[in-house]
């Protein structure tokens, strides 16, 4: 038998990806890109709905916005977070990580009911926060968007921490060393040494965050109350309850469109291997 | 050799159908009459066997209660398997099966106009009379691909604990001064368009074809004071038992649980309940096939596992003749009884099949923000 060359071998091990993501992947999407241009009929007529009605962008702003927030927030956690870890003692390293990976092993299902029963208005915030005196009436605090945020950036934390984390690592302590040296403050060093060099990982982190959180699903049918209705939820509708397939396949290509994008800025702005790294 | 008169019959009818001279359903029904069903089947006899029939409903206890009331008999009498599937046949859903070009449910418990419309878009198969006795329902429950499977209804359910007095209309429901506290309604719109109407005065004859606009914007007049628009019994049942809401409009058959539960807490009763049947369908290029799940059907429609069905679920029957067999402490909660139906109003089944889709779109859209 002939000996097959070093760089066949390469080959032979890497068709499996692409094979299993043509098949899985490439092939349906492609008959969702076909349902967007031919239901009910054939030609634009869905597209040009996407541009012009007012309901749909609502859902799309509002999904952006949260998706935004969520981002934001679960960034700000995430690195205090991966700080502490990385420059704390042991005792400290162990909470950090029983707070990122208990709840990372959890159903989402699981956690969002959680939340329910936490959040709720005779809950338990509610109902320490009534014992405690500091209200007289239980706030609102889910079945509404902001129940959507607070579950979504417990989700989203973990996904956030990793990439800062391994940013962080990177970063070499000698040139922190040398700025304190040279007579930097420790606000100084942070902010003109040690923040900038994290750029990368906290982008990277971000467009994970707001990507994963454009297809969310379940947070927003629950916590929200039927009254949060995010972009996965409104595309479901129009498969199974007001059956607009092609609307509906519309909103998925657009979302592709976006999530590319995304994942564009972070290939070209951050080198994804040191995020996973 | 001792050998039983029973198992004697059973000799015979094995050997009846070796030589052809009976049909499988016949054989199987003498059999199963002889409780020696498990023996006979054991003897060789060949027939094409029947495809089992997939039934999909809306899941939850519905699943078990369907069994005991309406497929294990069926299975029994003619032999044929029932699996039953909660997965919920929305329109959509079953747009999807037949749009696979090979659908894998039979018999659907849908609502009337999803029937309706699919069925004018050849989605479903018409009914077949010959096999299904109209007779057994209502006329106006009999239509060519949908025959009513039991009625039920949008009630309001209120927390005694919040108020002393005894909500009744819709217009009560709007109230948030005399009935304070937050309310629940059905995410899905059946029956919420009806009741902002009803709330702003306008008359039961009057209400279709529904203003939507004037419906929407006394629904924005109660949106601070609606807590959830729930999407699942379990869910609208759950808002009640935690004490979050103290008036919502649900599902008589959660009302009647949640009832139970609280110890009376949770009244409800028909007043102004909006009622609607639910509607037994079958899709067209079925595996089944059409004669097996016609018959099931059939079956369905039988006062026996209705009556059954009422006292697991509380679903009510629609085959009148149920209403004599009806245990005396259930005649109160049955939603299709005269006395209750007389309290309640119709939901228009040919408005919804001609308008849901495109009203439902604007409805989510204006409650989902």
């Amino acid at each position: 038998m002939a000996r097959i060359s070093a760089r066949w071998q390469h080959r032979l091990l890497l068709w499996p990806l692409p094979a299993v993501l043509l098949l899985c992947y490439v092939l349906p999407f492609a008959g969702i890109a076909v349902w967007s241009v031919t239901l009910p009929e054939p030609g634009m007529a869905n597209y040009a709905r996407l541009a012009t009605d007012g309901s749909i962008h609502a859902v799309l702003w509002r999904t952006l916005y949260l998706c935004a927030t969520v981002g934001v927030l679960a960034l700000l956690l995430a690195f205090l977070m991966a700080y502490c870890w990385l420059y704390s003692s042991p005792g400290w390293r162990r909470w950090v990580e029983l707070c990122v990976f208990l709840p990372f092993w959890i159903s989402v299902l699981v956690r969002t009911f959680g939340w329910l029963i936490a959040l709720r208005s005779n809950g338990l915030v509610n109902g320490w926060l009534e014992a405690l005196g500091v209200i007289d009436s239980p706030l609102a605090l889910t079945r509404n968007s902001l129940g959507v945020v607070i579950a979504m950036v417990h989700f989203m934390v973990p996904f956030a921490f990793f990439p800062l984390v391994s940013s962080m690592r990177q970063i070499d302590d000698r040139v922190l060393l040398a700025a304190r040296g040279l007579g930097a403050s420790r606000w100084r060093v942070f902010v003109s040494i040690f923040l900038p060099q994290t750029l990368p990982g906290l982008l990277g982190a971000f467009i994970m965050v707001f990507v994963f959180c454009l297809g969310f699903f379940v947070i927003p049918a629950i916590l929200g109350g039927g009254q949060t209705v995010m972009a996965a939820e409104y595309v479901f509708l129009q498969m199974f309850q007001t059956y607009n397939w092609g609307i509906g396949a519309a909103i998925c290509m657009l979302m592709l469109a976006l999530v590319s994008g995304l994942v564009w800025i972070l290939l070209r702005f951050s080198r994804v291997e040191r995020l996973v790294g | 050799m001792h050998q039983s008169h029973q198992q004697d019959c059973i000799e015979l009818l094995v050997e009846k159908a070796r030589r052809g001279q009976i049909d499988r359903r016949s054989f199987l029904k003498a059999a199963g009459m002889l409780a020696a069903l498990p023996l006979a089947m054991r003897n060789g006899i060949g027939w094409a066997q029947e495809r089992p029939i997939v039934l999909v409903n809306w899941g939850g206890d519905a699943i078990d209660a369907y069994r005991r009331a309406w497929t294990e008999q069926f299975s029994r009498e003619t032999g044929i398997a029932v699996r039953i599937d909660g997965s919920g046949p929305t329109e959509g859903a079953i747009r999807a099966q037949i749009a696979s070009g090979r659908p894998s449910w039979d018999v659907v418990d849908a609502e009337p106009f999803t029937s309706l419309t699919l069925g004018r878009e050849g989605m479903m198969r018409p009914l077949d009379y010959s096999l299904i006795e109209r007779a057994k329902v209502n006329e106006a429950f009999a239509t060519d691909y949908g025959v009513a499977s039991y009625l039920y209804s949008y009630v309001i359910a209120w927390d005694k604990q919040r108020f002393e007095e005894t909500p009744r209309t819709w217009a009560d429901f709007w109230d948030v001064e005399r009935f304070p506290g937050k309310r629940t309604m059905y995410k899905w719109m059946n029956g919420v368009l009806e009741a902002a109407l009803l709330a702003d005065g306008v008359a039961v004859a009057d209400l279709y074809p529904l203003d939507i606009a004037r419906a929407m914007d006394k629904l924005d007049e109660l949106r601070p004071h609606i807590l959830a628009y729930w999407g699942s019994g379990a869910e609208s049942q759950q808002l009640f038992l935690d004490g979050e809401v103290s008036m919502g409009q649900i599902w008589n058959t959660r009302a009647i649980v949640l009832e139970r539960d609280t110890e009376g807490r949770v009244g409800w009763h028909y007043d102004n309940a909006c009622v609607t049947p639910s509607s037994w369908a079958v899709l067209n290029d079925n595996p089944a096939g059409a004669e097996s799940t016609m018959r099931f059907i059939d079956h369905a429609l039988e006062p026996e596992g209705q009556v059954e069905l009422l006292e697991l679920l509380g679903n009510g029957p629609s085959n009148p003749a149920a209403a004599a067999m009806i245990p005396e402490e259930l005649v109160e909660l049955n939603c299709g009884s005269e006395e209750n139906l007389a309290k309640q109003f119709k939901l228009d089944i040919e408005w919804y099949a001609d308008h849901y889709g495109s009203v439902l779109d604007d409805f989510l859209t204006r409650t989902g923000a």
